[in-house]
């Protein structure tokens, strides 16, 4: 099965048919996506401002981790559905979209970033939990903050770019670059 | 309202924005990306107020970690909505969701400010119930802000026959 077929049966399913076709569905859903990847950066900033030793920095790294980490990951599971329900209706377009590239690429990265933070950075977190952070975690934070903001901006991006993959309305007035 | 709206779009800083791709792009960015921090320390302020966050610390505390934030972001945020505003006045005045996204952004603002009074009068003590309340309200404008933001696109769709669209 090719990645053409299975894009071409997500997007013809019945799922992709209603979420296209009952109004308002799509504009609920992608108005939930702003919302959870508004409170995903949010609440990962808080993180990653600790680990800069920007604020926070008489309170435990752990203990903001302990308090923060249930919102992010709420906020990313309803960032995930949403995304995941936005996705069916033009399967095609947004898996050959650039901007949606991008996105799924910073994803993949900030998700890495986070699986070689818990791994190696924070094997030592003891001795740093309560102070400032070695440069290791630093550059973890660093990285992670201009991650999450490339995944907001080039989701922001993809609502840029989509509109031209589609027929324009004729009353639409198109203003290009340049 | 809209005979307003339609002169200010072809005043020159209307058509300054909205005859700028690239400077629609970058306010919508920056408006987005300024209202991520804005919500998370509007939230968190008061989940702290309700006891569900932080509450080993004073809410003093709290709010000097947090306020500063929330300050700079929402002023980013109100910079950045004027000149989009300015930019598609038309799109934005005859939009439901715009108007209630100024009421909850005022709400949230007010009643943050109003939970930082309460904790200033009584340092250390635990909110009241109607103090709790006002947090939950709080939570709710600040949540609001960013699907309201977008919704401004959707408004006849989302609204229907409330839409000032119609």
């Amino acid at each position: 099965m090719s990645v053409h077929s299975i894009l071409e049966s997500v997007q013809g399913s019945a799922l992709a048919e209603w979420m296209r076709d009952t109004n308002p569905a799509m504009q609920v859903v992608e108005s939930t996506h702003v919302l959870a990847a508004v409170l995903v950066l949010g609440t990962v900033l808080i993180a990653d401002l600790r680990l800069l030793g920007i604020t926070d920095s008489q309170r435990a790294f752990t203990r903001i981790g302990r308090e923060t980490l249930p919102l992010t990951w709420a906020a990313f599971a309803v960032a995930v559905v949403t995304g995941s329900l936005m996705f069916t209706t033009s399967a095609q377009t947004y898996f050959g979209n650039t901007a949606f590239q991008l996105k799924a690429l910073a994803l993949l990265a900030a998700g890495l970033n986070m699986v070689l933070f818990q791994v190696v950075t924070a094997r030592g977190i003891a001795t740093w939990d309560s102070g400032r952070p070695p440069r290791a975690a630093r550059i973890a934070g660093i990285v992670s903050l201009l991650l999450w903001a490339a995944v907001v901006l080039l989701g922001r991006w993809i609502g840029f770019t989509k509109g031209y993959d589609f027929a324009i309305p004729p009353d639409v007035e198109l203003i290009l670059p340049g | 309202m809209r005979t307003f709206a339609e002169w200010l779009y072809g005043t020159t800083p209307s058509v300054a924005v909205h005859s700028t791709l690239w400077l629609i792009r970058l306010l919508q960015a920056t408006h987005l990306v300024t209202a991520g921090v804005a919500v998370a320390s509007g939230v968190m302020l008061a989940l702290r107020a309700m006891g569900w966050q932080r509450a080993d610390e004073p809410f003093e505390t709290v709010w000097k970690r947090f306020a500063p934030w929330l300050a700079a972001s929402v002023a980013v945020m109100i910079v950045t909505g004027i000149a989009q505003t300015i930019g598609d006045p038309v799109r934005e005045f005859t939009a439901t969701s715009y108007w209630l996204k100024l009421a909850l952004l005022l709400g949230g603002v007010l009643g943050t400010w109003s939970l930082a009074r309460v904790a200033r009068r009584a340092p250390g003590a635990a909110f009241s119930p109607a103090a709790k309340l006002v947090a939950i309200g709080v939570i709710v404008c600040w949540l609001a802000l960013a699907p309201l933001g977008r919704m401004i696109g959707y408004d006849l769709a989302i609204w229907g026959s409330l839409s000032l669209r119609e």
